[in-house]
């Protein structure tokens, strides 16, 4: 860890005695550098020959950074000026995109991962224009750069979705049509299990995406959606499940589908280790319980989007509790509604949560 | 008199005075002996005019909608219509400009509080001065009344922006000073005359969607203006039985008076009867604001069936008895077996 102490004036900075040059970016022990850098070789060569072979195995979940909050939309959306794509990187070789709030409502999440053979999108957000939601225009962007940095010329691109029926994840699908060296998981729900290989174990077994040594699981996870599956990121240690479970207003389609996918997203997490759930949208405020209404162009009072993977269990206890009745529940982190309205209202509060009202942003 | 005395003085007694005593004023003299002949506003009735084949209605993405805040639709040269945009705010409420030779009647506002978000005092007096150069009148010499159907956000937030208008009067916030504002001892069955200068606008009580709302008829165009207690989309009645004492009011004023349109102050419904959720910045395919009396007739018929609360449908509006906070019209589109 001792740096040493005599500094020529040419030095700059990290460590230039010849002697000391086994790390041609720097040691990454040395105390400066955070955490994440020992846990992890991702740092690009300065002088690359070849094209860079990242190891994706690393000690835990790779580091990564949200530090970022989401663009939260504005009370009068017509004169919203924000970006239309947010774009937070949160390690060099993942990517989460949200959709402006005054673009489409839902403001869905979008997920652009790398491998060393390929990418991955995960879900297109809600709005087919690419005027108005310029996804492919950002994720090419994304995906040249990152290439240039990786010293590949292509890296070919896969497009799968959590659903292929939910309209505010399937619409930017379109931008996507003839795009060279991309793969559009197909959406009708059997030619989908095919594709994933789960044509005759669905909703059992998981299907995979090798995206070069950093291979994506498939998990079905019918519930929300009857074509639904949730991503696993050996990675990052996220599992992305959509809308089957995200801090927000979670609409049962069949309740029985629900809590079987949550069993077996609960399975799934005692065999693999999961650091956060990452959903698809945001719904909840950031005091317990309380939600955006649909439609809402403004929600300044977001919750975070990462869940804790014991929200799963929580989630299954409940589910269990509204299965077979028409009924909504609050939850801290999250609602059900199995079989009403999604602007169902209840006079109903969770026993031990705080009921916070925040104050009306007008 | 003190300025919030002076606010919700009685609008009604004020209009007496004011063509009389007040008029003895030199300058006042003055402006009046400039002024053209008064409009007539009694004959010929009821005054021709017409509804935009299609309301701006919002946009599918709002951060791109290039529409003005506003839209104002002359009805005809001495009304004016004013909708809010879908994509400034969901509710996109109605607001009727009523001018007479006297004095000039905002019925409602948007759902808007500051000047600086859109400009509705800089919009309302765009239509007065429009409406003064084309009849040569001094628009100082308007007197604008701001008056709300109900005491709801969308109807009445944007009432600060007046707060320094010259010559203006507003209605105040609380029940009484509503009824004050009209003369009313008798609410809700009383019917008071506001004479904007030859021009009667008649108004009564409508309660029901809330206990304090008002239902105001245009003699001139004889539109019949029912705010929020009727309109075309889901009519949210909190209480049933003064809502349909307030039907029977509508029904009866019908019988007796010439009415050529029903209109509220919202459109929640599109052309075939698809319910638009509540919020929705988008109405791409929605019904025209106008109704007919014959649609007032058959929701009201419609009512007397009911006894539960719960959502009914009458061919034109929804009526949502009692059940705003519970539930609303849509379902789930994904659900499967």
């Amino acid at each position: 860890m001792a740096q040493s102490s005599t500094k020529k004036p040419s030095s700059t900075g990290a460590s230039q005695s010849a002697a000391a040059r086994t790390y041609p970016n720097g040691n990454p022990d040395l105390d400066y550098n955070p955490v994440g850098v020992r846990n992890t070789d991702s740092a690009v060569p300065l002088h690359r020959k070849k094209a860079v072979v990242h190891d994706y195995a690393c000690d835990g979940a790779a580091p990564g950074n949200l530090a970022f909050r989401w663009i939260f939309g504005s009370n009068v959306a017509a004169t919203n000026r924000d970006p239309r794509v947010q774009v937070v990187q949160y390690n060099e070789d993942s990517f989460i995109l949200r959709q402006n709030v005054c673009a489409h409502w839902e403001a869905p999440f979008t997920y652009l991962l790398f491998g060393n053979k390929g990418a991955l999108l995960i879900d297109s957000g809600a709005t087919a224009d690419a005027q108005h939601y310029p996804l492919r225009e950002t994720v090419d962007a994304i995906i040249t750069r990152w290439g240039q940095a990786r010293g590949r010329s292509k890296v070919p691109l896969t497009v799968a979705l959590t659903s292929g029926e939910d309209i505010a994840q399937n619409q930017g699908l379109v931008q996507f049509a003839g795009r060279p060296d991309t793969m559009i998981v197909p959406k009708p729900l059997e030619v989908m299990k095919r594709f994933y290989g789960l044509g005759s174990s669905w909703p059992g077994g998981t299907g995979k995406i090798d995206l070069g040594d950093r291979v994506i699981e498939v998990i079905p996870t019918p519930g929300t959606h009857k074509d639904g599956v949730s991503f696993y990121d050996p990675y990052c240690d996220f599992l992305f499940t959509g809308d089957l479970l995200f801090p927000g207003k979670i609409n049962i389609s069949n309740d029985g589908d629900f809590v079987a996918s949550l069993e077996r997203l609960k399975d799934f997490a005692t065999r693999q280790p999961v650091k956060w759930i990452m959903g698809g949208h945001i719904e909840m405020m950031f005091v317990p319980g309380k939600y955006y209404r649909r439609f809402v162009n403004y929600k300044p009072y977001e919750r975070v989007l990462e869940m804790e993977p014991a929200l799963i269990d929580e989630a299954l206890q409940y589910a269990r509790e509204v299965q077979g009745k028409d009924m909504m529940l609050i939850r801290p982190d999250f609602a059900l509604f199995n079989g009403v309205s999604p602007d169902q209202r209840t006079r109903v509060w969770p026993e031990g949560v705080p009921n916070i009202t925040p104050p009306f942003h007008f | 008199m003190d300025r919030r005395t002076f606010l919700t003085y009685n609008a009604v007694a004020a209009a007496v005075p004011l063509s009389g005593a007040m008029m003895t004023g030199i300058a006042q003299a003055a402006s009046a002996a400039a002024r053209p002949a008064p409009i007539d506003f009694k004959s010929n009735l009821p005054a021709k005019g017409s509804f935009p084949e299609k309301w701006i209605c919002g946009s599918s993405s709002c951060m791109d909608n290039t529409d003005p805040p506003v839209q104002v639709h002359w009805y005809n040269p001495h009304t004016a219509i004013l909708r809010q945009n879908k994509a400034y705010s969901y509710e996109a409420p109605f607001a009727p400009l009523y001018f007479g030779n006297d004095r000039v009647l905002l019925l409602d506002e948007g759902f808007t509080q500051l000047r600086n978000e859109w400009d509705l005092r800089g919009v309302v007096d765009q239509c007065i001065n429009e409406w003064c150069a084309r009849n040569g009148r001094d628009p100082a010499s308007l007197e604008l009344l701001v008056a709300y159907s109900h005491l709801h956000g969308d109807h009445y937030m944007a009432v600060n922006q007046f707060a320094d208008r010259p010559n203006t009067r507003y209605m105040g916030q609380t029940h009484e000073e509503m009824v004050g504002f009209w003369g009313m001892t008798n609410f809700p069955e009383e019917r008071v005359t506001l004479d904007l200068g030859g021009r009667d606008i008649l108004i009564w009580g409508s309660p029901g969607h809330v206990v304090s709302e008002f239902a105001y008829y245009d003699s001139y165009t004889q539109i019949l203006y029912t705010g929020d207690m009727f309109y075309r989309g889901r009519c949210y009645i909190s209480f049933w039985q003064p809502w349909f004492d307030s039907m029977k009011r509508l029904i009866d004023f019908c019988d007796t008076h010439p009415v050529t349109h029903v209109m509220g102050c919202h459109v929640e419904i599109s052309k075939d009867g698809q319910d638009y959720a509540y919020g929705m910045t988008w109405q791409p395919d929605e019904a025209p604001v106008e109704m007919t009396v014959q649609q007032l007739r058959e929701a009201f018929a419609h009512a007397q069936k009911i006894t539960e609360p719960g959502i009914y449908f009458t061919g034109t509006v929804f009526l949502c008895n009692q059940t705003r906070g519970t539930t609303t019209i849509d379902r789930n589109p994904y659900r499967y077996g």
